[in-house]
């Protein structure tokens, strides 16, 4: 055979096996993280199945709530639109959770509440808020 | 009154660069060598318009002129100067500025370096630039203007000031070293376009084109190496790499970029794969433009995208435009790019470097599809499925795995043909070396990709000094130096190629970084005074909570006592956790922060976050990672800097050419 030819079957070959590849990895993730169902707050509240998923939404003000016994441990509600989500999480928290914080949780949901082990928060690059006439600036007591 | 000037400069660029355009295309119609002089000469001007621009809004920044709206937004009076300066690169329309000034310089630089060269090409190259250079001025006019004044009908005391995230200096340089590299790929671009189109032949241009790529190949290198570099120092997740959709913006040129660099030098030495190497540089370009897409218009939902906004659309018609107006040409061209040469055979450095091109546009491919996915899922199926790093982990590490192999079996390879006898004597001693390891490394223990990894690396790194002591032999034999003498006069010789190799030794170190991340070991727990408590065999002992008021923030500080097995004391790690704006009145307005502390060593890093504070129970919360190998992601990538230093020093006979 030619080695042009030989070639030009190596490279298709390749080609072929490497799309293969990428399409199989595609549908057979060996981790259930791989690929996530992303869903709004209406719909997990209709749906029964316990597949993993991930939600957005805006954790509603003051519904912030840290255990007494672990400090790792948080339970908040997820607000989208006029849907509520009552979202558990263990785990460290990104420093941007707070009341009104665009965040992304993924888990499962069982028995009315989310059970999440991701918890993201949108990067905020800039600070939101509207700017502000010049104000006083006092040291209140701290909190996170 | 400086704002005004500054919009008022960015709308004269745009005049004079539709201008020029007229200018250099009445040129390429009639030939008449005024119109160029003109054309050219306005292409200058605009360059200068931007920089100018570029500079009053720095000069906006630093002064702290919160009347315009990008300053009060990135920057307050507490932010320190040098931050003040890099806020011009923390928003949109400013690093949409920053884009086009970085361009702007090239564009002078190449100006000025090819003033007496390549007169048919020139007009269409500024051409292209100032194309490219119009549509990020059209974007900085009248999409978003960085000199924009402040719709508040107040005066306003104080900024917003920038994210503490970005206050770190690494995160300073990293976003323009990576502009450098993103932006850079338009010079070659315009090249290749313009020698498509004036169907210019001869290796020259070529030359000159791979030593740009090459700058702006490092420059992009170190820009991915970089944010990598300040995730894993800043961030608190204990990964220098997400595969984010924005990181992945970056890497998809960056592998398209890196196959360009194998196969030119065939097109420059051989005359070879002209058509090949023309896609390979449109695609790296559309892929630049793409990234900036990807990062800026928010259509991904990462961790570093922006809301909504109206460049999503513009952008992607821009790619669109690109695409189309590449393809026509190529296709057009085809006939006439045709080469008369094969490549002789499979056993072939030529092939080798064939390989190689394939295999990094595969990996850009499955990039790119896991990338897009979630949009195409969503427009298709209306589902949204979110795509996770372990899809392009499984995805990924064979693709790279074989790539790690071909960084060593291309430079064994001869051009034209590898003998049989060759063969077997060039591949005995890697091979049997690296069989040899491979055993070794699974009586250790080690099982799966890790395995073929340290192997692979073993391999490559055996094929290379092979490669190294047979060109320092024949000198030794033939001229008598010394092993010294003939490495170094070896190396002076042939720049590009040892430099390629030892860019090829820092790809290893980086690869046993990776297969490190095999053993990461995290844990998260809570500690009182004098409690402890251990991640593997290391144990950690919390001594004491200290507090302290800083200019810009409040602080806690752990002392953590990390000992070893035998109670060996390791270090003592300071992670801490602020607050920034403390004295906000707003409790929602502080902003809480953890600043890492990571105890290196090349054998592994012990990475601390101080996670959350009990404060009434004295208990603080940490999240504790064992990382092994890091280190060597980051000495990998110095050596690539070197090597890359070494192919890009002039030799003396260019020095006499210039």
């Amino acid at each position: 055979m030619a080695p042009k030819n030989k070639i030009v079957i190596t490279v298709t070959g390749f080609t072929l096996v490497a799309l293969f590849w990428i399409y199989w990895v595609s549908v057979n993730p060996i981790d259930e993280r791989a690929m996530v169902k992303f869903i709004s707050v209406q719909e997990i509240l209709q749906t029964e199945d316990n597949e993993r998923v991930r939600i957005g939404g805006v954790v509603a003000d003051g519904s912030i709530t840290l255990s007494s016994t672990n400090k790792l441990e948080v339970a908040f509600t997820l607000k989208e639109g006029d849907s509520f989500l009552p979202v558990e999480f263990i785990g460290t928290r990104p420093d941007l959770f707070k009341n009104g914080a665009e965040v992304i949780v993924e888990g499962l949901y069982q028995e009315g509440s989310f059970h999440a082990d991701i918890l993201q928060t949108k990067c905020a690059s800039r600070y939101e808020g509207d700017l502000r006439d010049a104000s006083s600036y006092n040291l209140n007591e701290i909190e996170i | 009154m400086t704002p005004v000037l500054g919009s008022v400069s960015l709308s004269l660029a745009t005049g004079f660069g539709i201008l020029s355009v007229i200018l250099l295309s009445l040129y390429i119609r009639s030939g008449d060598y005024r119109l160029f002089l003109a054309g050219r000469r306005m292409a200058i001007i605009v360059s200068a318009l931007v920089i100018i621009a570029t500079l009053l809004l720095v000069k906006e920044l630093i002064t702290s002129n919160f009347d315009v709206d990008y300053v009060a937004h990135y920057t307050s009076i507490e932010t320190p100067t040098i931050y003040k300066f890099t806020a011009l690169w923390a928003g949109q329309s400013g690093s949409l500025l920053f884009w086009v000034f970085i361009l702007s310089i090239y564009s002078l630089i190449m100006i000025f370096q090819n003033r007496n060269r390549y007169h048919r090409m020139m007009p269409w190259v500024l051409c292209v630039i100032l194309t490219v250079q119009l549509f990020f001025l059209i974007l900085t006019n009248f999409i978003t203007n960085p000199f924009e004044p402040t719709n508040a009908d107040f005066v306003i005391a104080n900024g917003l000031g920038l994210n503490p995230l970005l206050q770190n200096l690494t995160m300073a340089i990293h976003p323009p070293v990576l502009y450098l590299g993103f932006v850079g790929f338009t010079i070659p671009f315009a090249f290749t376009f313009a020698a498509l189109l004036t169907n210019e032949k001869g290796s020259l241009w070529v030359r000159s084109i791979r030593r740009w790529s090459l700058v702006t190949w490092l420059a992009l290198s170190c820009g991915i190496i970089l944010g990598g570099w300040w995730a894993y120092q800043e961030l608190g997740w204990g990964g220098y790499w997400a595969w984010d959709p924005v990181e992945n913006a970056s890497f998809m040129p960056w592998l398209t970029g890196t196959a360009f660099l194998h196969s030119i030098i065939i097109q420059e030495k051989k005359n070879m794969l002209r058509v090949w190497n023309t896609i390979l540089i449109m695609l790296t370009f559309a892929l630049t433009i793409f990234g900036t897409f990807l990062t800026r218009s928010g259509v991904m939902s990462s961790v570093h995208s922006f809301t909504e906004s109206p460049l999503g659309p513009i952008f992607l018609a821009f790619v669109a435009i690109i695409v189309t107006v590449c393809a026509i040409l190529v296709f057009q061209g085809l006939p006439k790019m045709k080469s008369d040469k094969h490549i002789e055979s499979l056993t072939s450095r030529e092939s080798g470097f064939l390989f190689n091109n394939v295999v990094f546009v595969t990996m850009c491919f499955a990039v790119f599809w896991g990338t897009i996915f979630p949009v195409i899922s969503e427009a298709v199926r209306g589902t949204k499925i979110t795509v996770g790093p372990p899809f392009f982990n499984q995805v990924n590490v064979p693709i790279g795995l074989l790539l790690l192999m071909l960084t060593g079996v291309g430079p064994l390879l001869a051009w034209r043909r590898t003998s049989r006898s060759n063969f077997i004597k060039y591949f005995s001693i890697p091979v049997g070396l690296a069989l040899i390891a491979a055993i070794v490394f699974l009586l250790f223990g080690f099982r799966g990709y890790v395995v073929i990894s340290l192997t692979l690396s073993v391999f490559v790194v055996v094929a290379i000094i092979t490669e190294f002591k047979r060109g320092i032999q024949a000198r030794v034999n033939r001229f008598g130096e010394s092993s010294f003498v003939a490495f170094r006069t070896m190396v002076r010789k042939n720049r590009s190629r040892y430099g390629g190799y030892f860019v090829h030794l820092g790809i290893v170190l980086m690869f046993i970084g990776f297969t490190g991340q095999a053993f990461n070991l995290k844990k998260e727990f809570g500690l009182g005074i004098n409690d402890r408590e251990h991640v593997g065999d290391i144990n950690f002992e919390l001594k004491q909570l200290r507090e302290e008021e800083r200019p810009n923030h409040f602080a806690w500080i752990a002392e953590l006592l990390v000992t070893g097995k035998d109670g060996n004391s390791i270090t003592t790690l300071l992670p801490e956790k602020r607050i920034y704006f403390h004295r906000d009145p707003n409790p929602d307005r502080r902003q809480p922060h953890s600043e890492l502390d990571i105890h290196t060593t090349l054998k592994g890093d012990i990475y601390s976050v101080f996670s959350s504070i009990d404060t009434d129970n004295g208990i603080a919360f940490f999240q504790i990672m064992i990382n092994p190998l890091v280190q060597f992601v980051w000495y990998g990538g110095y050596m690539l800097v070197l090597g890359t230093l070494i192919a890009l020093w002039p030799s003396k006979r260019e020095k006499l050419l210039t």
